[in-house]
């Protein structure tokens, strides 16, 4: 009988050896569906889709829900989303971005920082990573090196602008809790940056760098922050600003890589990825980048049917009535940027709404209330996702820096010639209006600034008293609704001091925003802006 | 793995150890055999003179024994005149009968009052009751909830002191939600661990009918010997099978049912419509007249049929049922129809040394799919809430009345639309050896694999609102997903008496792998209706690139070993140890093994000699226990650093795809720990009549799991899985047990049981990761109020409202609020800083009272339990209690004055109006029966009618359908305003026993 017993223990003991030999290799993971970082090895057709994170989070940070475009137009004096007949309160949040009572746990803010760093998080590794060999680059390596400091460049100017006194991090490797910078310095930051990185980049502009960071984008970049170095340093740098546009307006008159298109609404169009007006864009597509929300957050929910749409849109913002009172009758640009009056469906011609230029108030407004961003060519079939690439620099912009630097500092006239080029397009129907001169440019503002009360405005105040007030005008026609107006009205110190609609002056504090409350709890080396708690 | 070599090793030298000793006799060795005396008798039921049948007979000192027949009779050979024969049998009084030359006996066995010898399942084996040192609970069969039960934990609902389980959905696909002593981890599943006859397994994985009884373990000590999966507590559900030689028997189960929904929300109807537009709302009258509610409901017929056959002789038996339910929802088309089949096939072979059990489970759900992957989509219910009650169903045309208005679609449209299937088929087979090479050692291997398959599809036509207002032309979708679990288990017992020593020793080792797999695609642009979800590649969406395709694979492994001492001396003093070392692939390299400790001792103070003559207490014992168990993250890989292919990005005219990480990775994510001290008393006085037990304990989870909100950069994403912070639960459970009445002909016992739980967030911080602030938010009311609802704050419990506390009503209908300061102020200037801890949402005591009552033939049963001491967020009130929006429909009470001063005019919003006392008691379940009379019990051995209710009166202030809301994860207490409603079920059915 003891043999059976003793075969089975050591059937048993060897059982259980095989076991116990296997459960370290048993205990190492089995992976499917995502890559080890250890098992990969990056080939070169790799690279460039280890580059491209860098991009791909501008789309939701740009035209994506509750992102830049609401930061920008929001807090601003030509958009506002008033609450609707079924909704868009959403615990007060428009109404807090209009009356600049956000708080530190604003989700649009707070978005902006996280994209912005996810987007330096980014950069910084995949530099690390190209720096130390891991990312095998044969050729242009000095070039994809500079074009991932742009963006990285980019997203800091972002920040500056937004938030102002944020950490500069510039080596992924370290663990340590960053420290914060303030403006200036970051402002500093990314001047350095941007100047030394601009030999290395590439000159062409064409469909290999389209929607990339090449030399004229950057150099946008730069005259962009050389523009607002006033607001971001105390001191401003007109000439430098002049600089840069120069040598993007000499590159569009020598090799005719930029232009102004004739038709204003061909910039914007659904497939506007071949306008050369477009210096730097966030391409978009209905298919394979479906993150541009603007038409879904603008339309009516009726307006479906006008447009065949293949998605019903939510139906929030909406024009300030005031800002739309101020375009000339003959500037198509009112018609090319709003969709106003009667809308009728295509296949029966029945009526389905008619946008009214009026607003009830920030917290009561009808479903037709408000005239609704028309900019961004809406097809029929339109899917939940937009494929108009969301600009970021064009031509225009180019020289409308130019112009406004040229006229701050003594140049009107000069400004004036180059406002002229810009407005041309627009006054097919009236062409002599076309012409602006520098006396006119040294004028107020024409909008009606004050509280507005269900169609009256009750506490005016007007904006005669705007140093280049009508200059000011002209940014907000040429560029209303592209993400411009916060900027551009704290330039022209409107931000802080008028009333639009249901908002009232805030103060210089509100010029940024606060640092998220969630980061200031995750990092104690962070310290809130001044006046937020 | 130093550890655990030594502890197989351990194992190894006890194997060994006791083949040594136990080589040398063996009984059939003895000299005595030959002078052998043959007895047979036949053991009966004291109290009815039945026969028993599966009883249990032993030789006192020997291997050799058998079991009863159909008849009750038995056979057995013992060595000599002085022998003793041990007689047990389950549920009742164990009997020592001397033979004293006696050739023919008759063993009347008594029912045992009390509990303390019927046998509770504990990790990897079985246990007296009076041997038990920790808490276990055990529900028999005869004490389950009756009636249209959904899952096994519904059978013990109200009966488990300190086990939560809340039927918050009327889903007929849904399972309950069931919790365990409090809440323990905040990032992990609290489902406890469920093993079918020692198989992991889920809630639904046999049939209620198909379950003998459920065993749970409570406290820390005694699901330790399962370590990582133990923190949750363990359900140990055992499934019937044959117990000895049974006779050829048939059961049929058979029960029929209807419901009703719970509690019809008041809202506004056409007539209130009209009303109100003549008082100036601004509703629009479209002139007819819907009750949109009706319109989607039926009152649902349900049915379920359960066969078992069991017969073979005492060497190889079997047990096989069929169990089908075919449940209807409250909603138009919602339903669960299920198919189980079940195989037990038990095979001894040499005198019982070698016993091989075979059983295979295999179970196919079918059900509606109204939601793409869903049973039944809440969108449908919200529609018929809020839709115009003067809107009809159709246009002029004959078509579904649709407008143009967002998230107002026709309800009934939706419905009748879609097509949807989902097809779930699970087979679970394993099979154990059990190999007794000399008496009392049990080398036992088991095997085992659960496999499971989904397969689901939805079609919309093209008369669905997807096409006829998004323009889709026709949506259809499928998905697969596959599911494996694979076990192998391998168990060493050893069980010596010595004297007044009992000794119990138990080493195993465990390995488990476990992967899942899942593919969906969905299409739309299809030319016709015809093909629903059958011919995928016939639109044209997918072609184009805008619809997807995805799929996704994932597994685990997870290998213990673990051994466990049982030492009770003299039936007086006994104690345990167990340890079990286990190692998760989900971890680190160096994090992998975790040990889990755990010990707890008993006391049986009756056997005392100063108790023993005090007749009024019959059992009285006092345990301790302290046991360590682990979790482990629901998720794998988090460990690792990943990057996967996502996003794209357009580069030279191409959308190509970026590579990115996925996470943050944690190489030293660890165990989540947790350690419970649990004390307990067992009694019975007056002869056991009355019976009870009380249990308290504290619970200390260390390491917590948590996901960790870090800064970008350095990390990469802004938050990081880790072991953060601690969390600690304590409370008090009682279960009280008295046979009011115990005649011949009328029985009637009573069982009250009561518990409370308090949980406190003791640190959400670790070494590497600190907190700067002392709480974080939790919770969403979703659009349009986008506000957290709850806070959670070190300190304090988890289940906090958190909201501005309203007070009153301005002239304007505006809310006034609380501020800070404790002055009232508007809502407009409200700051983060005004919101205050509105209540909890976890109930401070559950309540539960069962009463059985038999007289003659007929049998009742009554449970009434209740939840104490918590709050609920009403959903309903806050989205629809409110005049403001007038496209969509709203509760009557929505023009009912507030603080009874004026119409609420507010957007809608998060205040403590709309946080309400959640206090119930329900009268559960009443069941009452009639056991026909049967003379002739040859071919029907018994037959019983009965008629049963479920979930039939509710007391309670609360406003909504029912205040057994959802009492899960970090949320507790939001009754979210669209879930399917509950239903009160009303059930007749028979039980037939050939």
């Amino acid at each position: 009988m003891k043999k059976p017993y003793q075969l089975f223990a050591i059937l048993f003991i060897a059982a259980s050896g095989m076991l116990f030999s296997s459960c370290k290799k048993q205990l190492e993971e089995e992976v499917y569906s995502e890559i080890l970082d250890d098992n990969f090895t990056p080939g070169s057709g790799d690279v460039i889709a280890l580059v491209s994170p860098v991009y791909s989070v501008m789309r939701p940070m740009m035209a994506g829900w509750q992102g830049y475009f609401d930061v920008q137009e929001e807090s601003a004096d030509c958009i506002i989303t008033p609450a609707r007949p079924r909704g868009w309160y959403d615990g007060g949040t428009y109404q807090r971005m209009h009356r600049h009572l956000w708080t530190s746990t604003e989700g649009q803010p707070v978005q902006l920082w996280n994209r912005c760093f996810n987007g330096i998080n980014s950069a910084n590794r995949v530099i690390d990573q190209i720096t130390s060999g891991e990312i095998p680059v044969a050729t242009g390596k000095e070039g994809l090196i500079a074009e991932l400091r742009a963006a990285r460049a980019f997203f800091y100017y972002i920040l500056m602008d937004n938030h102002g006194n944020v950490p500069i991090v510039t080596d992924p490797s370290l663990a340590d809790l960053p420290q914060q910078s303030t403006r200036a310095q970051v402002y500093e930051f990314v001047v350095k940056e941007l100047n030394e990185i601009l030999p290395q980049l590439s000159v062409k502009a064409d469909k290999t760098t389209y929607g990339r960071f090449n030399k004229w984008a950057v150099k946008a970049l730069l005259a962009k922050v050389y523009l607002n170095a006033g607001v971001y340093t105390g001191t401003t740098q007109w000439d430098k600003c002049i600089a840069e546009c120069n040598d993007i307006i000499a590159e569009a008159n020598t090799n005719g890589s930029f232009v102004l298109e004739p038709v204003y609404r061909d910039v914007f169009k659904t497939n506007n990825e071949n306008s050369k007006e477009l210096i730097f864009t966030v391409p978009y597509d209905e298919i394979f980048g479906t993150e541009s929300v603007i038409h879904m957050k603008t339309l009516d929910a009726s307006m479906q049917q006008v447009f065949q749409m293949q998605a019903q849109p939510w139906g929030g913002n909406c024009a300030v009535p005031q800002f739309i009172n101020t375009y000339d009758a003959d500037d198509s640009r009112m018609k090319d940027s709003w969709i106003q009056g009667p809308q009728y469906n295509p296949t029966t011609g029945a009526l389905v709404i008619n946008f009214v230029n009026t607003v009830t108030s920030i917290e009561t407004s009808a479903a037709n209330h408000g005239l609704r961003i028309g900019k961004y060519e809406i097809k029929q079939g339109m899917r939940g996702g937009a494929s108009n690439d969301f600009p970021i620099f064009r031509y225009a912009d180019v020289l409308m820096m130019k112009a406004e630097s040229l006229l701050r500092t003594g140049k009107s006239d000069d400004a004036a010639v180059l406002v002229t080029q810009v407005r041309q397009r627009n006054f097919k129907s009236a062409p002599a209006k076309a012409t602006v001169t520098g006396a006119d440019l040294l004028k107020g503002s024409s909008y009606n600034y004050g509280y507005w009360d269900n169609g009256q405005i009750t506490e005016p105040q007007g904006g005669a008293d705007i140093q280049y007030g009508r200059f000011l005008d002209e940014l907000g026609w040429e560029f209303a609704a592209e993400a411009h107006r916060r900027q551009d009205i704290i330039r022209f110190g409107v931000y802080t001091t008028k009333m639009w609609f249901q908002h009232r002056s805030s103060n210089q504090d509100k010029t940024i925003f606060p640092i998220p409350l969630v980061e200031l709890n995750k990092n104690p080396n962070l310290k809130q802006n001044k006046g937020y708690n | 793995m130093k550890r655990t070599k030594l502890l197989f090793a351990f194992a190894a030298c006890l194997f060994f150890v006791v083949i040594r000793t136990h080589a040398e006799p063996s009984p059939l060795n003895d000299p005595y055999f030959r002078r052998a005396l043959t007895v047979t008798g036949t053991v009966l039921d004291a109290v009815s003179r039945e026969p028993l049948s599966g009883a249990s007979v032993q030789v006192k000192g020997s291997t050799r024994g058998t079991n009863t027949d159909k008849d009750g009779k038995f056979t057995l050979q013992v060595d000599n005149d002085n022998a003793t024969l041990e007689v047990s049998f389950t549920n009742y009084i164990a009997q020592e009968i001397a033979v004293k030359g006696q050739s023919s006996l008759t063993i009347e066995l008594s029912r045992a009052a009390t509990n303390m010898n019927e046998v509770v399942v504990v990790g990897y084996g079985t246990q007296k009751k009076g041997d038990v040192t920790s808490a276990v609970a055990s529900v028999k069969s005869e004490s389950f909830v009756k009636g249209a039960v959904r899952d096994a934990a519904q059978l013990i609902q109200g009966k488990v002191a300190g086990l939560s389980v809340s039927t918050s959905s009327g889903d007929p696909t849904a399972n309950t939600q069931i919790q365990l002593r409090g809440i323990t981890t905040m990032k992990a599943s609290t489902q406890p661990l469920v093993l079918i006859d020692g198989i992991p397994g889920s809630l639904n994985s046999v049939a209620p009918e198909d379950i003998e009884a459920i065993d749970v373990l409570k406290d820390g000590s005694a699901a330790a010997i399962y370590g990582t999966r133990g923190t949750n507590g363990v359900i140990l559900i055992t499934t019937r099978r044959v117990h000895g030689d049974a006779r050829s028997t048939l059961d049929y189960n058979g029960y029929i049912s209807v419901q009703t929904i719970a509690r019809k929300l008041d809202f506004l109807d056409a007539a209130d419509y009209r009303k109100y537009i003549g008082e100036g709302i601004a509703f629009t009258d479209y002139g007819t007249s819907t009750d949109w509610l009706d319109e989607i409901t039926r009152t649902p017929v349900s049915h379920t049929h359960n066969l078992t056959w069991q017969g073979g002789t005492r060497t190889t038996n079997f047990t096989a049922s069929l169990n089908y339910r075919n449940w209807q929802g409250i909603f138009l088309k919602s339903d669960n129809k299920q198919l189980t089949g079940r195989v037990d096939v038990n095979h001894s072979m040499f005198d019982g040394k070698l016993k091989f059990n075979m059983n295979i489970v295999s179970r196919t759900q079918t059900y509606w799919a109204g939601g793409n992957s869903t049973s039944f989509n809440n969108y449908i219910y919200r529609q018929a809430l809020i839709r115009n009650p003067t809107d009809s169903v159709r246009n002029y045309q004959g078509n579904w009345m649709e407008r143009a208005v967002q998230e107002y679609d026709n309800p009934v449209a939706y419905i009748q639309e879609t097509n949807g299937e989902n097809v779930q088929k699970e087979v679970r087979t394993n099979g154990n050896v059990t190999f007794t090479p000399i008496r009392d050692l049990h080398l036992k291997l088991l095997v085992s694999n659960v496999s499971r398959t989904t397969q689901r599809g939805f079609a919309q036509t093209k008369q669905h609102m997807s096409t006829t207002k998004n323009g889709l032309n026709g949506f259809a979708a499928i998905a697969n997903s596959a599911f494996k679990d694979n076990l192998v288990e391998f168990t060493t017992e050893y069980t010596k008496n010595l004297g007044d020593h009992r000794l119990t020793i138990l080493a195993g080792g465990s390995y488990q792998n476990v992967k899942s797999s899942n593919s969906s695609m969905e299409n739309w642009d299809f030319p016709n209706d015809f093909y629903s979800y059958n011919r995928m590649e016939s639109g044209n969406a997918l072609g184009r690139g805008e619809a997807r395709m995805t799929s996704f694979a994932t597994s685990y492994t997870l290998i213990g070993f673990f051994g466990r001492i049982n030492y009770v001396w003299n039936d007086k003093y006994m104690a345990m140890a167990s340890v079990r070392q286990e190692a998760s692939s989900k971890f680190g390299e160096n994090h992998k093994w975790g040990t889990f400790p755990a010990i707890s001792l008993g006391w049986r103070m009756n056997r005392e000699s100063f108790l023993e003559n005090v007749d009024v207490i019959s059992d009285l014992k006092l345990r301790a226990g302290y046991g360590v168990t682990g979790i482990a993250p629901d998720d794998s890989y988090l460990s690792q650093t990943s990057l996967n292919y996502g996003n794209r990005v357009l580069i030279n005219g191409v959308w190509i795809q970026s590579l990115a990480p996925v996470r943050n990775p944690n190489p030293d994510l660890r165990w989540e720990r947790k350690e419970e001290f649990n004390v307990g008393l067992d009694f019975g006085l007056f002869n056991n009549r009355l019976s009870g037990t009380i249990d308290a304990y504290r619970r200390l989870t260390k390491d917590m799991l948590w996901d960790y909100q870090v800064p970008v950069p350095p990390f990469l994403f802004n938050s990081i899985t880790a072991n953060v912070g601690s969390i600690r639960n304590t409370g008090v459970e009682v279960l009280l047990n008295y046979n009011v009445v115990q005649g011949k002909q009328a029985q009637w016992t009573t069982s009250a049981n009561f518990s409370t739980n308090t949980n406190v967030l003791v640190s959400l911080s670790n070494e590497q990761f600190k907190t700067t602030n002392d709480y974080f938010d939790a919770g969403a009311t979703g659009a349009p109020i986008q506000q957290t609802t709850h806070r959670v704050k070190i300190g304090g419990p988890i289940g906090d409202f958190y909201g501005y506390k309203s007070v009153d009503i301005d002239a304007q209908g505006k809310w006034i609020i609380e501020g800070a300061d404790g002055k009232p102020k508007p809502i407009q200037q409200a700051t983060q800083n005004d919101k205050k801890i509105l209540g909890n949402g976890l109930p401070k005591f559950y309540a539960g009272w069962n009463n059985s009552v038999s007289y003659k033939n007929w049998d009742l049963n009554v449970l009434v339990r209740g939840a104490f001491g918590y709050k609920i967020l009403n959903f309903t009130r806050m989205f629809y209690e409110n005049t403001k929006v007038v496209q969509y429909n709203m509760l009557k009470s929505a023009f009912d004055n507030v603080y009874g001063k004026t119409r609420l005019t507010n957007d809608l919003a998060y205040v403590s109006y709309y946080v309400e006392k959640g206090d119930y008691v329900k009268l559960d379940n009443i069941t009452l029966g009639y056991t026909l009379p049967i003379k002739n019990k040859k071919i029907v051995r018994s037959a019983r009618l009965y008629a049963t209710g479920l979930n039939l009166l509710t007391i309670t202030g609360y406003k909504g359908i029912d205040p057994e809301v959802n009492r899960s994860g970090l949320t507790p207490g939001n009754d979210e305003a669209n879930k399917y409603p509950t239903t009160s079920s009303f059930t007749f059915g028979i039980n037939l026993s050939l």
